[in-house]
């Protein structure tokens, strides 16, 4: 199974570029092609990248269909609040599963489709699962969690009408040195304001440790839902002590006030952000290992502890002449 | 600013949160409020299992608390931690009951617990009668027969005047016949409330010292 052409559809992000890197250097890939709004974040070598607006069909279609790709990596989901608010994460994440889908299901030589889902989708609802594992029902209680149950089913039923396998994999949230993050920017202000009635339970995972499970789910052709968690769990007061920020109990009416203030500063809290403080979020990782072989390596706390570490700006000096 | 107000580690450490959202830090805080109130010996531990998941029933008088107290006591005496199911998910009771190792009473969480290789004890219908057991729903039962885990019958026994409680945990559950379909968990659920209930026969009448007592315990 050499020489395997990937399309890497969300390549400019940072998880997108990740994957893209750790794709160069698999010796199962022959060419990589990437689609993004934004150029790749970091140097790629051997990947070629075309730089589309979501919107733009045609031009993706062409650039799609020439490349006939064997594997589709679909990376292309705008956070809310993350790089757009959330209208506009929204919108450029729908644009972009109907483009890059439709365009990748007319290639006769695609075998898989791997896509970006979170474990949003679940939900928090009342009587929601603390833990649940894929067999779960989905319940999407905030508008990213709805956002990628429909990309789900999307990608489901384009890979039911054209014979391809499709594995999503539901990330927990996913923090990194350079990946905007509306959980990573809430915890890192100075004041963190917590809830004092539900200190629940999260999982995150790192971004390194995302991006090899994408690696391995297009390598292996995996069929179905995983879940990709980091071992561990933290509560957000516990994620407040490590960092040493100030917490800010609040109770419930005053969120409102928080979240406006949070806003202004620069940290937007969104809907699946708030419900994260407030109802946890947990999932079982287990099946990654048993199907894929892999584990995220770093725990939901080590994950947490390097969060307060990444430079807020990586000042990179001018080359000397030698 | 941080370094002028800091909570003082020793009692909140930022790292006793589980997968599951049990906090063993906290749970070892209240510990000491807990023994003011029940003062619970423990037998039978040597039944459960040292690795991987179980289902444990216990019997339930209403109000008692029953499965959090056994699922601390039992935890202690085995020293592996037992969740217990039945926690409320409204605010702030349910995270707080979470936080000390409470699952929701459902049937997929529990499964997924039992999956995970954890203890989990549920509790039999609740009854009037300290010492009769309820019957114990099949559906939970079929959460340990999906996942293959083994059921264990615990008797608890306690009273709402004094704080002497007793454990016992009997040897796990077998069924007299393999079953394919649903049967399965009727049977075991039937089997398991006999059990029960052979164990509570078992403890004899709660002592407090003060007959009169004793006799409103028995109801």
């Amino acid at each position: 199974m050499r020489g395997q052409r990937v399309l890497v559809s969300g390549m400019g992000g940072e998880l997108g570029s990740l994957v893209a890197s750790l794709l160069e250097t698999a010796p199962w890939v022959g060419s990589i092609l990437g689609i993004d709004v934004d150029p790749p974040r970091r140097r790629l070598r051997r990947s070629e990248f075309h730089l589309i607006e979501p919107t733009d069909r045609e031009r993706i279609l062409d650039v799609v269909t020439r490349f006939d790709p064997h594997v589709l990596v679909h990376l292309a989901v705008w956070e809310p609040d993350a790089r757009a608010g959330t209208t506009l994460a929204k919108r450029l994440t729908s644009q972009a599963a109907t483009s890059v889908l439709a365009s990748a299901a007319e290639c006769r030589s695609l075998q898989a489709i791997v896509l970006r889902s979170g474990i949003e989708i679940y939900g928090r609802g009342r009587g929601a699962l603390t833990r649940p594992d894929e067999d779960s029902t989905t319940n999407p209680t905030s508008e990213y969690g709805r956002m990628v149950a429909d990309l789900e089913a999307n990608a489901y039923g384009v890979g039911e009408r054209v014979g391809v396998a499709v594995s999503a994999l539901r990330l927990a949230p996913v923090l990194g040195p350079h990946v905007p993050s509306p959980l990573g920017r809430v915890l890192r202000q100075p004041i963190v304001p917590f809830s004092v009635l539900a200190d629940s339970p999260f999982a995150v995972v790192l971004d390194s440790d995302a991006a090899l499970a994408f690696v391995a789910a297009a390598e292996q052709r995996h069929q179905g839902s995983l879940n990709v968690v980091a071992s561990g769990a933290i509560s957000t007061m516990q994620a407040i002590r490590r960092g040493r920020r100030l917490p800010l109990p609040l109770i419930g009416p005053e969120w409102r006030f928080a979240r406006q203030i949070s806003y202004l500063l620069g940290a937007p809290v969104p809907e699946h952000v708030m419900e994260l403080i407030h109802r946890g979020r947990l999932a079982d990782g287990g099946r990654l290992m048993t199907t894929l072989g892999l584990a995220p390596h770093v725990t939901t706390q080590e994950v947490i502890d390097r969060l307060f570490k990444w430079d807020a700006i990586v000042r990179i000096p001018p080359r000397q002449a030698a | 600013m941080v370094d002028v107000i800091r909570l003082p580690r020793s009692w909140y450490p930022a790292d006793s949160v589980d997968e599951w959202g049990r906090d063993a830090h906290l749970i070892e805080l209240l510990t000491p409020a807990a023994t003011l109130r029940w003062d619970v010996s423990v037998g039978g531990a040597h039944h459960l299992p040292k690795r991987g998941g179980a289902l444990l029933v216990t019997n339930s008088r209403r109000f008692s608390l029953s499965t959090v107290y056994s699922a601390w006591a039992l935890s202690s005496a085995i020293g592996r931690p037992v969740r217990f199911g039945g926690r409320p998910d409204f605010a702030p009771v349910g995270p707080l009951m979470q936080r000390l190792g409470g699952l929701l009473d459902k049937p997929d969480e529990i499964s997924g617990a039992l999956r995970a290789g954890e203890l989990v004890i549920v509790s039999a219908q609740g009854t009037r009668n300290p010492r009769h057991a309820g019957a114990v729903d099949p559906v939970l039962i079929g959460s340990a027969v999906v996942t293959g885990a083994p059921v264990f019958p615990v008797a608890s026994m306690s009273t709402p005047f004094a704080r002497a409680a007793r454990i016992e945990a009997g040897p796990q559950v077998r069924p007299r016949a393999k079953r394919r379909g649903p049967l399965a968990e009727l049977e075991l659920a039937e089997l398991t409330q006999r059990q029960i209930q052979r164990l509570i026969d078992g403890l004899g009448g709660l002592r407090t010292g003060v007959t009169p007592i004793d006799w409103l315990a028995q109801g």
